[in-house]
């Protein structure tokens, strides 16, 4: 039934729950507020939104008050506007505010003042004085708090961080935050939310970037660059800075919100130490060159590499920070016109195992879920992933999720910050995954809780898999795993109880030996639960970097055409040549961690690398490091001289997202467009265009006006996942493939109607431990991975102010493992694996099992990766960074700390 | 030092959002954030104890009145604030303390109004030096019947009085029995909103959970009351019964019995009491034979008038600031830790082994249509026959004032009688006629609170009075709608500036209209009857010719 009111005097039909504020911001009747934002619940604090209603004496607040069938509601009356000024002077009389700030960004309090002619005194704020400014980004000033609670429940509801509290009460009540009113000893993750809410500008950011002083010109609509979320941003900017960057308010990917990369990491853009032009080594010494001068020896090297060992000995990396355009064409560069399938990109690296798995069992690559998913479970699973800290957008959503009652369930060997949120958390040992969902399979199973119409309806392989796990002995999976029989059935109760629930995984689960079949028992539990293609549930992998999804969809991978399409597959070969009007062979080429290996061997002679820095991101840097050396040519493209430009022969200045047109992939399929918000510096050209220069310098005669053509030649190289895709149909939230027509909606949930395998394949495969298990004298097993404040080798966020807050890596080991070395808090040690050693300052952390120890990989001079060993998965080739046997002694010498 | 990587956060069980609440703590886990202070090292430890974020922990450590002298070394001592001993000279007592070098907090109020002005060492007890007279005058005592002749604390005294015989009675039949008997007994809650008990047990014993909660309000803020007082001291195995018998009729296991710092001989009769009737089996496992678990722990709260009502009742259990939250959703479907909780005022709590005993009907036998029973009232030092007297609904405020308080103490006229504490309401002479029920009392806009009768004698200082409201509206704020939080604040200016009397009552239409919650809503009312019918005894006649 539709119900309807009036307001002054307008009929309105509204919905069940619908508050008067609601139903009068759709019909667009504005009513002051001063406590109220979206999605928050309402505080009714402020009391400027109060309404008269036909029904009763005293005005109700609006933001609180549900709609109430045939009732009339006066919003502007002269009662109310009186009552209203008389709330507003009430701040005015009592001091409250005293320090209104001439010039803030937000100033909806000065507005609202001025609109109910309340009289107030605004100073600029001259003086640092009284001002919290222990933070790099987040200052607070608090004489022009008016207590309104904005901040404090978008930090609760938003963020779920609970950073700020209210003091005292009456007059005297006033706004607190941490334990000493300092940002920096604080909880706060400087997601900035709170900003963005505050109405008087009391919170504010940014005063400390050098750029300041000027003023922005323009706002760009674009997409984040960092991780795998995928955020929707607005960048203000004039032509050669970034002021400032805010979230995207009706983004269906974070709603406006953004983590302190996305919002605050954007100063490496005119960091003095970018490449402005393009570099060739000559006597051992780079040098300034012209671009001309650069193409011009890449085509020629390339050239008579090729003529003399065959272009198996060549190869590219694509970039998964780089936009989708500039991947597609660097591979079309090495497959049409070199013949060479050895392109390959990061996600080797990453999410090579995941992409494997979810390919063998459901018949794609990706994610079968969406964000939105999230808040639709009914339960979620986070394996491996610390999406707090990783993916904190996402992470934020999860934690919100978890906080409204919804069934969390944590895998991972650390206490990761989304454990104290958790129903329960399996602490594993590193890398026996495959031992612990083989388990908890097992006792669904047992415990009939498995969806038996789903499972005959839509899968294949329950028989073996049944058989197998009747024979798996839980104690067994116990003393593999260190996860108590009691905790496993726990875990498997929880996912009865749940049905549907949404799978989140992360790098813990596919940069193992066993990634791929982690990822492949993981998804038996998708399928035993009924979960894969259902909303609200499935499988949603946590992808790493901005573009990883991307990279692997263009084509970059040595064993796929674009889109995923079989080497060898006559009709893909006879669509690709049409376009192409080449081919290459039909054999795969060689995986990233293949090439790099061969290199070692001298069976390798050149190397693309767009803007991966493997000297610091790929395992074993020892010998990283020597297969480096060995290559004939090495071209990189990056924004700075990274660790692998020490060999590189070519160096050519690259453009960040923030300078460049293309498209980004998330981790949900969504291509999103990308635009340029300032101009690159110096000399630096979009990755894309000296990838077509040298095909032209090659031979090849590749015209694009721009990156939307490269796109529309995507569209017809892939048309069952890109086909409908075309800038013109970007705009806003983009589309998610699959979609194959430009009639075609996107696909939120894949394998809806049934998987695109045909039957989702339940795998039997048995748990082994890797090459680092149980390695006599290196007691510890080391994970690797990020931390919040930086992103992956940091080149990006060690050029920001990020850096004061976080300035190097830190081992964590468990306290009882620091007594039991005789080791203090902050010593520094040194930790050696089988394949290197590094000196490093511990800190003690109790996120760690004892046993197991913790090293982030954002800082050059730690050599994180000298660690990790050369164990690869046989299946993806993805290498085991998340368990390496290590052994620490203390360091004898001397205890000055390393410095490079 | 390197702040990170340590755990940004932590996994708090509980926000200062009803709707995130997840784990309930456990038995006897409460949390005292008496934080002020705190280290940032003991803040952190005691952030993972409880569950609960820093920030909050030190928000609520800094809103609770008691922590001034819990955080104090000097010796404090607390002097009644409350309107009785304001009128009765309190401010004096404070002048002399200060000169025997005691440090004073002043507070609303310790109880007493029948020998008004009292000040109290913190948590020692106030002996009473002379009973406090209790008197019935209606046709039968129900909430005054055991106490007529002396406390019944000692649980032998009190199953002599007749005390358990309603649970006895109640669980040989079934909880929704006994929850048609509350409803047809007609009562109504004695906190002053006067919501119907049955209806309240009914919807919590409609809501489905796990875990269900009966709070007993002994927070007895308003100034002028001391009923709940004399009845937790005096007679606390009634108010078990009747939490027994509300824990029975919903569904619940678990009661709490929230009592004031203010009365500490409550706190301690109240815990003996308990543990005498887990002993004698009238709490605890298999009440009585019965199957039916039930048990109550006693709560003391911290110094805050707004933790009465019950949504800040709550909020302060859970170790938040006492602060309301917003209904829907009610405690009966949303309460303490997030699970269906009736609270009932202590008095209301008493009532009920009668109703269980006797039946609905026998207790709807007294009172009025819509206001059953009777009703114990408190009548301060201003009267002549000061005390508790009981009374049967429906009798005059002038009956009441005149006939039975004897009008004012040594025959001194009153200029008016102010019912129901700050938030009541002031009846001057021509007033007193109306019956006391709500159906005449929601005509006339009479808020009865508590039931406790302040007299104001023709001698009063009004502009004292006026600023001692105006000043228990500010301190007493809870600070979360700005209205009531900065309106009051500006009012008090205002007065001091002898603004003019229309731009006073602007301002106090905006707390009134404005304010999010009943006391900003009813803290005016007298306010606004000083100004309007006192205006020359308060600013003197040269207001008049503005």
């Amino acid at each position: 039934m539709i119900q309807s009111l009036r307001i002054n005097g307008e009929k309105h039909a509204f919905s069940d729950g619908e508050t008067i504020l609601d139903l009068a911001e759709r019909a667009g009747i504005e009513i002051p507020t001063l406590c109220h934002a979206k999605d928050l619940l309402p505080e009714a604090g402020c009391r400027l939104c109060i309404v008269e209603t036909s029904t009763q004496d005293r005005p109700v607040g609006a933001c609180h008050t549900l709609c109430e069938g045939g009732i009339e509601i006066e919003t502007d009356s002269d009662r109310i506007r009186k009552l209203r000024k008389q709330i507003l002077n009430f701040y005015i009389e009592t001091d409250e505010i005293t320090g209104l700030v001439a010039g803030d960004t937000n100033g909806k309090f000065r507005e609202i003042l001025d609109e109910y002619e309340v009289p107030y005194t605004a100073q600029p704020l001259t003086t640092k004085e009284g001002v919290e400014d222990s933070h790099p980004y987040l200052r607070f000033h608090p004489d022009s708090c008016i207590t309104c609670r904005l901040c404090l429940n978008t930090c609760e509801q938003v963020q779920g961080q609970f950073v700020y509290g209210i003091a005292k009460r009456g007059v005297e009540t006033h706004l607190i935050y941490g334990s000493e009113d300092r940002f920096l000893t604080s909880p706060c993750v400087s997601c900035g939310a709170c900003v963005d809410v505050c109405p008087t500008g009391a919170l504010f950011d940014r005063d400390r970037a050098p750029d300041q002083a000027q003023t922005s010109d323009r706002e760009t609509d674009s997409v984040c660059g960092y991780c795998g979320v995928g955020c929707r941003i607005r960048i203000s900017s004039s032509d050669e800075t970034v002021q400032q960057i805010d979230g995207i308010s009706d983004a269906v990917v974070n709603h406006g919100h953004l983590c302190l990369k996305g919002r605050y990491a954007h100063a490496f853009h005119h960091s003095p130490e970018r490449l402005t032009q393009p570099l060739l080594r000559r006597n051992g010494e780079l040098e300034p060159v012209s671009w001309d001068e650069a193409l011009d020896f890449i085509a020629e090297r390339l050239q008579s590499l090729i003529a003399q060992h065959g272009p198996e000995m060549v190869g590219a990396f694509t970039s998964s920070r780089s936009t989708n355009e500039s991947c597609y064409l660097l591979q079309k560069l090495f497959r049409a016109e070199l013949g060479s399938n050895n392109v390959d990109c990061c996600a080797r690296v990453c999410h090579s195992s995941t992409a494997l798995a979810l390919q063998l069992v459901t018949g794609t690559g990706a994610a079968s879920a969406s964000y939105e998913d999230i808040e639709k479970a009914r339960g979620i699973v986070v394996a491996g992933a610390n999406p707090t800290e990783a993916h904190p957008v996402v992470g934020a959503r999860i934690k919100q999720a978890a906080l409204h009652g919804v069934p969390l369930l944590v895998i991972d060997p650390r206490k990761i910050e989304l454990t104290e949120y958790a129903t329960l958390h399996l602490q594993l040992l590193p890398g026996t995954n495959v031992a612990l969902f083989n388990g908890i399979a097992k006792v669904i199973l047992e415990t009939h809780a498995a969806d038996s119409s789903y499972l005959e309806a839509r899968t294949e392989g329950l028989d073996e898999l049944d058989s197998f796990l009747r024979e798996l002995e839980l104690k067994e999976v116990e003393s593999i795993t260190g996860v108590s029989e009691t905790d496993i059935r726990s875990a498997a109760a929880i996912l009865s109880e749940i049905g549907p629930a949404l799978f989140v995984h992360g790098l813990g689960l596919s940069e193992l030996m066993q990634g791929t079949a982690s990822v492949m028992t993981f998804c038996n539990i998708g399928m035993l639960t009924g979960s894969i293609g259902k909303p609200g549930a499935g499988m949603l992998p946590l992808r790493g970097q901005n573009n990883v999804q991307g990279s692997a969809d263009m084509g970059s991978m040595p064993s796929h055409f674009t889109g995923y399409q079989p080497l060898a597959d006559e009709d893909v070969r006879g669509r690709i040549e049409s376009i192409w009007g080449k081919l290459p062979p039909t054999e795969p080429g060689l995986p990233s961690t293949l090439m790099l290996e061969a290199a070692a061997r001298g069976e390798f002679r050149a190397l693309w690398l767009m803007g991966e820095d493997v000297a610091q991101s790929d395992p074993n840097e020892t010998e990283i490091l020597k297969a480096l050396g060995q290559l004939d040519l090495i071209i990189v493209q990056d924004l700075f001289l990274s660790e692998t430009c020490q060999f590189a022969d070519v160096v050519l200045p690259a453009c960040s997202f923030l300078e460049q047109e293309g498209t980004f992939t998330n981790g949900e399929r969504r291509v999103q467009h990308v635009r340029p918000a300032v101009e690159a510096p110096g000399d630096s050209r979009p990755d894309w265009q000296p990838v077509l220069e040298v095909a032209n310098r090659l031979g090849a005669n590749w015209h694009y006006d721009g990156p939307h053509q490269i796109m529309d030649e995507i569209a017809r190289v892939a048309p069952g996942l890109f086909g409908g895709i075309s800038y013109d149909r970007l705009e806003g939230d983009g589309l998610q493939w699959p979609c194959p027509a430009p009639s075609h909606p996107g696909t939120t949930t894949v394998h809806a109607d049934g998987f695109i395998r045909g039957k989702g394949k339940l795998v039997t495969v048995d748990y082994e431990p890797s090459p680092e298990h149980g390695v006599e004298g290196f007691p510890y097993l080391l994970v690797t991975g990020r931390l919040l404040e930086h992103y992956n080798v940091g080149t990006m966020t060690r050029r920001t102010p990020n850096r004061t807050l976080v300035e190097q890596d830190l081992l964590e080991i468990h306290p009882s493992d620091l007594k039991h070395e005789s080791l203090s808090d902050g010593d520094t040690v040194l930790a050696s694996s089988r394949w290197g050693e590094i000196k490093v300052q511990v800190t003690a952390s109790e996120r760690v099992a004892p046993g197991t120890l913790f090293l982030s990989f954002h800082f050059p001079e730690t050599h994180t990766n000298r660690l990790t060993g050369p164990t690869l998965d046989p299946l993806s080739k993805c290498p085991q960074y998340k368990a390496t046997a290590l052994k620490l002694s203390r360091i004898v010498e001397d205890s000055i700390p390393q410095t490079v | 030092m390197n702040e990170s990587p340590s755990p940004k956060s932590k996994g708090f069980r509980e926000t200062s959002k009803s709707a995130f609440q997840k784990t309930p703590l456990s038995a006897g886990d409460w949390i005292d954030p008496d934080t002020p202070n705190l280290t940032p090292e003991e803040l952190e430890s005691l952030s993972i104890d409880t569950g609960l974020p820093i920030a909050s922990l030190r928000g609520a450590g800094s809103f609770y009145a008691d922590n001034a002298w819990k955080n104090s070394s000097n010796s404090v001592v607390q002097v009644c604030d409350g309107t009785s001993c304001r009128l009765g000279g309190g401010s004096s007592i404070e002048a002399i303390l200060h000169r025997y070098g005691h440090e004073c907090q002043r507070v609303y109020c310790l109880g007493f109004c029948d020998r008004s002005p009292v000040s109290m060492i913190p948590n020692e007890q106030l002996r009473e030096q002379s009973p406090t007279s209790i008197r019935n005058l209606a046709p039968e005592a129900i909430i005054t019947r055991r106490i007529l002749a002396g406390p019944v604390h000692e649980i032998k005294k009190a199953i002599e009085a007749g005390v358990y015989t309603g649970l006895v009675n109640a669980l040989g039949f079934s909880p929704s029995h006994l929850i048609e008997e509350v409803e047809k007994s007609g009562e109504r809650g004695r906190g002053g909103a006067g919501f119907p008990t049955g209806k309240k047990w009914r919807m919590a014993a409609e809501s489905d959970s796990d875990q269900k909660y009966v709070i007993a309000n002994g927070d007895e803020g308003d100034p002028g009351s001391f009923l709940d007082r004399v009845l937790m001291e005096q007679d606390p195995h009634t108010i078990i019964e009747g939490m027994t018998l509300c824990g029975y009729a919903i569904g619940a296991s678990e009661g709490i019995i929230y009592i004031r710092s203010e009365y500490p001989q409550a706190v301690e009769v109240m815990h003996e009491a308990i543990a005498d009737a887990r002993r004698e089996g009238y709490l605890g496992q298999d009440i009585c034979g019965s199957g039916f678990n039930f048990d109550i722990r006693v709560f003391i709260g911290k110094g805050s008038y707004v933790c009465g009502e019950e949504t800040a009742l709550i909020a302060s259990l859970e170790g938040l600031r006492g602060e309301v939250r917003l209904r829907p959703p009610y405690p009966v479907q949303v309460g303490l830790h997030g699970k269906p909780t009736v609270v009932n005022n202590v008095e209301t709590l008493s009532n009920i082994p009668f109703i269980a005993k006797k039946g609905g009907e026998a207790y709807a036998f007294y009172g009025t249509h819509a206001t059953s029973g009777t009703k114990a009232i408190s009548l301060n030092h201003g009267f002549q026959n000061p005390g508790l007297v009981e009374v049967e609904l429906g009798i005059t405020f002038r009956e009441v004032i005149e006939e039975i308080g004897g009008g004012g103490r040594d025959g001194e006229p009153l200029a008016a009688v102010l019912v129901g504490g700050p938030m009541g309401t002031i009846l001057k002479p021509e007033d007193w006629d109306y019956p006391i029920c709500f159906e005449v009392m929601d005509r006339h806009g009479i808020q009865l609170g508590h039931g406790g009768f302040v007299a104001i004698p023709e001698s009063t200082d009004f502009h004292d009075l006026l600023i001692h409201l105006t000043e228990f509206m500010i301190r007493e704020s809870c600070g979360k709608c700005v209205p009531c939080r900065l309106g009051s604040q500006a009012f008090l200016k205002a007065i001091n500036e002898n603004r003019e009397i229309a731009e006073l009552e602007e301002m106090l239409d905006a707390i009134e209209a404005g304010s999010l919650c009943a006391f900003g809503q009813f803290v005016p009312g007298p306010i606004r009857t000083l100004l309007a019918d006192f205006q020359d005894r308060i600013f003197g006649p040269k207001n008049q010719n503005n």
